[in-house]
C-alpha cells in the first residue's frame, strides 16, 4: 500500500497538505490554475524540493532531491508538454534514458522485444519501429506512459493529458488508464474537465489558494459540486443570455479554400452577434482563421470580405489595419512573449501605433493598458513584471487586453479558456458578452460543446475542413454538435 | 546588531542582482579585471604613483583599437537579440572601406570628377557609404526574411560574396586617403587621439536609446523571445527584421568610415576579418543570450572593454601573442557558463 503524506509553510503555495493514494487507484486532483497542483506534483516528481513535511512511499520516507530519485521510487510523471523525441521511433524513445547495448552498438532487437512486450502488457496494438511523428496525439501519451511503466513506475503523475486530444482519442487514453488500474498501478489525474473526472476517477482532492479544501469519493459527488470547491463558490453552467443589437453584416467568407485545411468555407458575421466554430481535432477551423487574419500567407483562394469590401490579407499587420484581432490558441507557444513585461505583452500590438515623435509614447502606452487592465480585471503585482509570473486566466486576459486596445471590429477567439481556470473562464465569457454588446463582432473557435452552448448566439460546425452545418440558439445541444462534428450527417448522405 | 542586518542586507541584494541582472555580473566581471590590470600596471610601473599613467595609456588603447569591431558589436546585439547572427560584418567593413577610398580618390574619384573636393565631398561620400552600408545588411534581411534562410547561412553567403567582389575589384586599385578626412578620427584633442572613442559612446548611447524608447527596440525582443507569437501580435516580422539588418549595415559602415580615417589605408584581404568573432564575442560576453529574447546594449560595449581589458593583461604579463586567443576563447566559454545559471 502507498501513503504519501505532505506539509509545508513558506510562502503559502501549499500549506499543510496532504494527500495520499492506494493502490490501483485513480486519484483526481483538482484545483484552478494558481491553487497549487503543479507545486505539490513537482515536488511528488522531484522537480522541486518540498520546505518541510514528508513523502513515505509503500511505509518507507523517501527523500527526492531530482526526477532521477522520483522516478527510482516508481514514480512517473508525465508532463502536459510530452516529452518525446519526434525523429526517433517508438522503442528508441522507450529506452532514451539507458539505451542498451550489444557490445559497441544498440541492442536494438533487445529493445524492440520489450517494447512490443510491455505493449502487450498495455493491451495495445502498436508497432515499436513506428517514428514518434506518425503516431497521434494520444498514442504518444501511451508511449510517455509506457515509458514509466517500462521503469517500473507503480504511480503515474498525469498533467492534463487531455488537453490537446479528441474525443476518441481521449477514450483510448482512458481505456489504457482503466488496463493500468486492474494491475495495480496508482495514477493522479491532473484535469480541469470535469466530466473526465466523473468518467475515470475513483476519488478526488481539490486544492484551493494551497490549501486542500475538499476531498472523498468520486462516486459520492457530482461537476456542480466539484466545480464549488474548485472556485470556493457556486457556478452556473446555465446558457448566458447577451443583449445585443444585431448590426451589419463585419466578415463574409465566400468559398473559402486552402486545398489541404479547410474547403468552400462560406459565412457571414454581423456587429454584436457571437458566432461559434467548432469540431473535432483535425477540422481545420484554426486555420480557416488564421487565413482570414493573414497569419497563412496567401495560400488560400476564395473571398474574404470585411464590410463588404474584399480583402486580401497576407500578413497579419494588415488584419490590424482591417479591424481584425485573433486570439490564438495555445497561448504559450504562439501569444506570450516571455521575456517580455506584462505591460509591453499586453500592447505588443500598438507599440508601432503609438508615437511620439521617433520613441514610444510611454504614458500613453501605460494609460491605454491601464484601461484594459481595470476593464479585464487583470489580477497582478506591477505590470512591470515578467508576463510568465501571472496566471494562465491573467495571462489569457494580457492576449486578450492587447488586442482591445487596437478597437478591433472583429474579434476571433481561438479556444480562449484553454489553460484558464473555472473562475476566469466565467469572466472571459463576460468580457465576451460585453465586447459583442459594444457591437464588435465575435467569433469563438472551440471544441468544447459546452462553451459553444453557453455564449454563441449560433454555431458552424466543421468536419475535415468542411462546413457540415449550422445551428442556432436552442438547436445548439452537446448531441447535435457531437453528431455534426464526428461527420454524422456526412455518413447519412454517402449511405 | 545593525551593522549585521545591513551586512545582510547587501549579501542579499548582491545575491539578488547577481541572479537576476546579467548587467551586473558583466559590470562585476570589469570591475575585476580593472583590478587585476592595476595590479600588473603597479608591476609594469614599478611603483604604485606611475600605475596611473600607464592604466591611462593602456584604456586610451584599449578603447582605441576596439571601436570597430565595438561599433560593429552594437548591431550584432541587435541581431541576436532577435535571435539571428550575421557572419558577413568584415567583409562588408573591407567592401564599404574600398567604396569609401574609391569615393574620396582626389584622382581618379567620382567626386573629384564632378567638382568636389574637401569637406563637402567627404560629406557626400559618409552620406552615401552610410546608405551602401544600409543596402548591404538589407540584403541580408531580404535573403533571411523573404527568402527564409537561416541567418547562419544567408550571411556566411554574403561574408564570402562581399570579400571576394571587394578583392577582385581592387587588385590595381590603392589611391590615397585624403588628409582632410583622415582628420575626422585622427584629429588630437588634449595631444591624444580620442575622436573614435567619442563617436564610439556616442554610437554606444544612441543605440542604446533606439533599444530602450522605440517600437523596433520592443519588436526586437518580441522576435527574439517569441517570433510566432510576435507575428500573431500583428508585427511585420519580415520588416522588422530587414530593418534590424539594415541598422547593422549601418553601424558596419561607421566602423569602416572611422577605420579609415585613422588608419589612411586598407587591406582588403585582412580589414575586418574576424571582426564578426569579436563583436559576437563581445554581445555573448556582454550578457546577450545566444537563443534570442534577452540582451543589452550597454552589456555589448562593457563585454567589448573585457576583452580589450584581458588582451591587455596578457600582453602586459607577457603572455605569448599565440597563446592570447586561446585564454579569450576560455573566457566567452566561461561566460557563458555562468549566464546558464537562471535558465537551467
Amino acid at each position: 500500500m502507498e501513503k504519501i503524506y505532505k506539509s509545508f509553510g513558506a510562502n503559502n503555495v501549499l500549506t499543510e497538505v496532504n494527500f495520499s493514494l492506494g493502490a490501483g487507484e485513480i486519484c483526481a486532483l483538482l484545483g484552478e490554475n494558481g491553487a497549487g497542483k503543479s507545486t505539490l506534483m513537482n515536488i511528488l516528481g522531484g522537480v522541486l524540493p518540498a520546505d518541510s513535511g514528508k513523502i513515505v512511499i509503500d511505509g518507507e520516507e523517501k527523500h527526492f532531491l531530482n526526477p532521477v530519485d522520483s522516478l527510482d521510487a516508481g514514480i512517473g510523471f508525465i508532463h502536459q508538454e510530452l516529452n518525446l523525441i519526434n525523429d526517433l521511433s517508438i522503442y528508441e524513445n522507450m529506452f532514451i534514458t539507458h539505451l542498451p547495448k550489444k557490445g559497441a552498438f544498440l541492442d536494438a532487437k533487445f529493445m524492440q522485444n520489450k517494447t512490443a512486450e510491455l505493449f502487450e502488457r498495455m493491451n495495445i496494438e502498436l508497432d515499436p519501429c513506428t517514428m514518434v511523428r506518425d503516431l497521434d496525439a494520444s498514442y504518444k501519451q501511451i508511449v510517455e506512459i509506457g515509458r514509466a511503466l517500462l521503469q517500473e513506475a507503480s504511480i503515474i503523475i498525469m498533467d492534463e493529458p487531455t488537453t490537446s486530444l479528441t474525443e476518441p482519442e481521449i477514450e483510448r487514453v482512458f481505456a489504457m488508464m482503466r488496463t493500468l488500474k486492474e494491475q495495480g498501478v496508482s495514477i493522479i489525474f491532473i484535469s480541469h474537465k470535469l466530466n473526465e473526472v466523473m468518467a475515470i476517477c475513483d476519488r478526488y482532492t481539490v486544492l484551493r489558494d494551497g490549501n486542500m479544501v475538499a476531498e472523498g469519493l468520486v462516486k459520492d459527488t457530482d461537476p456542480m459540486k466539484l466545480a464549488a470547491h474548485m472556485v470556493g463558490h457556486e457556478v452556473s453552467n446555465d446558457v448566458l443570455k447577451h443583449e445585443a443589437t444585431i448590426g451589419d453584416v463585419v466578415l463574409e467568407l465566400d468559398k473559402l479554400s486552402d486545398g489541404k485545411n479547410f474547403q468552400n468555407i462560406s459565412l457571414s458575421v454581423r456587429a454584436g452577434e457571437i458566432l461559434g466554430v467548432t469540431g473535432l481535432l483535425g477540422d481545420g477551423r484554426s486555420e480557416l482563421f488564421q487565413a482570414v487574419f493573414g497569419a497563412a500567407g496567401s495560400k488560400y483562394s476564395g473571398r474574404i470580405l470585411m464590410d463588404g469590401k474584399e480583402i486580401h490579407p497576407s500578413n497579419t499587420h494588415q488584419a490590424l489595419d482591417n479591424g481584425i484581432a485573433y486570439l490564438p490558441r495555445n497561448r504559450k507557444e504562439n501569444a506570450i512573449i516571455k521575456d517580455m513585461s506584462i505591460l509591453d505583452n499586453g500592447s505588443i500590438v500598438m507599440l508601432s501605433k503609438l508615437k511620439k515623435g521617433l520613441f514610444i509614447d510611454f504614458a500613453k502606452q501605460e494609460q491605454l493598458f491601464g484601461q484594459q487592465g481595470e476593464e479585464l480585471r487583470i489580477k497582478m503585482g506591477s505590470q512591470y513584471d515578467l508576463i510568465t509570473s501571472l496566471s494562465g486566466g491573467n495571462q489569457q486576459k494580457v492576449v486578450l487586453a492587447k488586442w482591445l486596445m487596437s478597437g478591433p471590429k472583429l474579434l476571433i477567439l481561438d479556444n480562449p479558456t484553454q489553460g484558464v481556470d473555472v473562475g476566469a473562464k466565467e469572466e472571459i465569457y463576460h468580457i465576451i458578452h460585453r465586447l459583442a454588446a459594444e457591437g464588435v463582432a465575435v467569433i469563438v473557435l472551440s471544441s468544447e460543446a459546452q462553451e459553444i452552448i453557453r455564449i454563441c448566439d449560433r454555431t458552424l460546425v466543421l468536419f475535415h475542413g468542411k462546413q457540415v452545418g449550422e445551428l442556432v440558439g436552442e438547436e445548439m445541444t452537446e448531441t447535435s454538435i457531437m453528431y455534426l462534428a464526428t461527420g454524422g450527417n456526412q455518413n447519412e448522405s454517402e449511405s | 546588531m545593525k551593522s549585521k542586518l545591513v551586512k545582510t542586507d547587501i549579501i542579499g541584494w548582491f545575491k539578488d542582482k547577481w541572479a537576476h541582472s546579467p548587467m551586473f555580473s558583466t559590470l562585476l566581471a570589469l570591475l575585476v579585471m580593472i583590478l587585476v590590470q592595476s595590479v600588473v600596471m603597479t608591476n609594469v610601473a614599478g611603483s604604485f604613483g606611475g600605475m596611473f599613467g600607464k592604466m591611462g595609456m593602456a584604456w586610451l588603447n584599449i578603447l582605441r583599437n576596439n571601436t570597430y569591431a565595438g561599433i560593429i558589436a552594437l548591431g550584432m546585439c541587435f541581431i541576436i537579440i532577435s535571435g539571428g547572427i550575421d557572419l558577413s560584418v568584415g567583409s562588408m567593413l573591407c567592401a564599404l572601406g574600398a567604396m569609401l577610398m574609391y569615393l574620396l580618390d582626389e584622382m581618379n574619384g567620382p567626386l573629384a570628377a564632378m567638382g568636389l573636393v574637401g569637406a563637402p565631398a567627404y560629406a557626400v561620400a559618409i552620406v552615401l557609404i552610410i546608405i551602401a552600408g544600409a543596402i548591404m545588411g538589407l540584403i541580408n534581411g531580404v535573403l533571411i526574411s523573404y527568402g527564409k534562410l537561416p541567418p547562419f547561412i544567408a550571411t556566411l553567403g554574403t561574408m564570402k560574396i562581399f570579400r571576394s567582389v571587394t578583392q577582385q575589384l581592387t587588385k590595381t586599385f590603392n589611391p590615397a586617403v585624403p588628409k582632410g578626412f583622415k582628420l575626422i578620427a585622427s584629429a588630437k584633442i588634449g595631444g591624444q587621439v580620442i575622436l573614435p572613442i567619442i563617436y564610439w559612446v556616442l554610437i554606444v548611447i544612441a543605440m542604446h536609446i533606439i533599444f530602450k524608447k522605440t517600437a523596433l527596440g520592443r519588436q526586437t525582443i518580441a522576435i527574439g523571445s517569441n517570433e510566432r507569437a510576435a507575428k500573431l501580435s500583428g508585427i511585420n516580422v519580415a520588416k522588422v527584421k530587414c530593418k534590424i539588418y539594415a541598422l547593422t549595415g549601418v553601424m558596419v559602415a561607421f566602423a569602416s568610415i572611422i577605420y579609415l580615417a585613422r588608419i589612411g589605408s586598407m587591406d582588403f584581404a585582412n580589414a575586418g576579418s574576424g571582426y564578426e568573432m569579436d563583436a559576437i564575442a563581445a554581445v555573448i560576453v556582454g550578457g546577450t543570450a545566444m537563443s534570442g529574447g534577452r540582451g543589452s546594449l550597454v552589456g555589448a560595449f562593457v563585454g567589448m572593454l573585457i576583452m580589450g581589458v584581458m588582451n591587455n593583461i596578457l600582453n602586459s604579463v607577457g603572455v605569448p601573442t599565440f597563446l592570447c586567443d586561446a585564454i579569450k576563447g576560455a573566457i566567452i566559454i566561461f561566460a557563458v557558463m555562468l549566464q546558464k545559471k537562471d535558465n537551467v
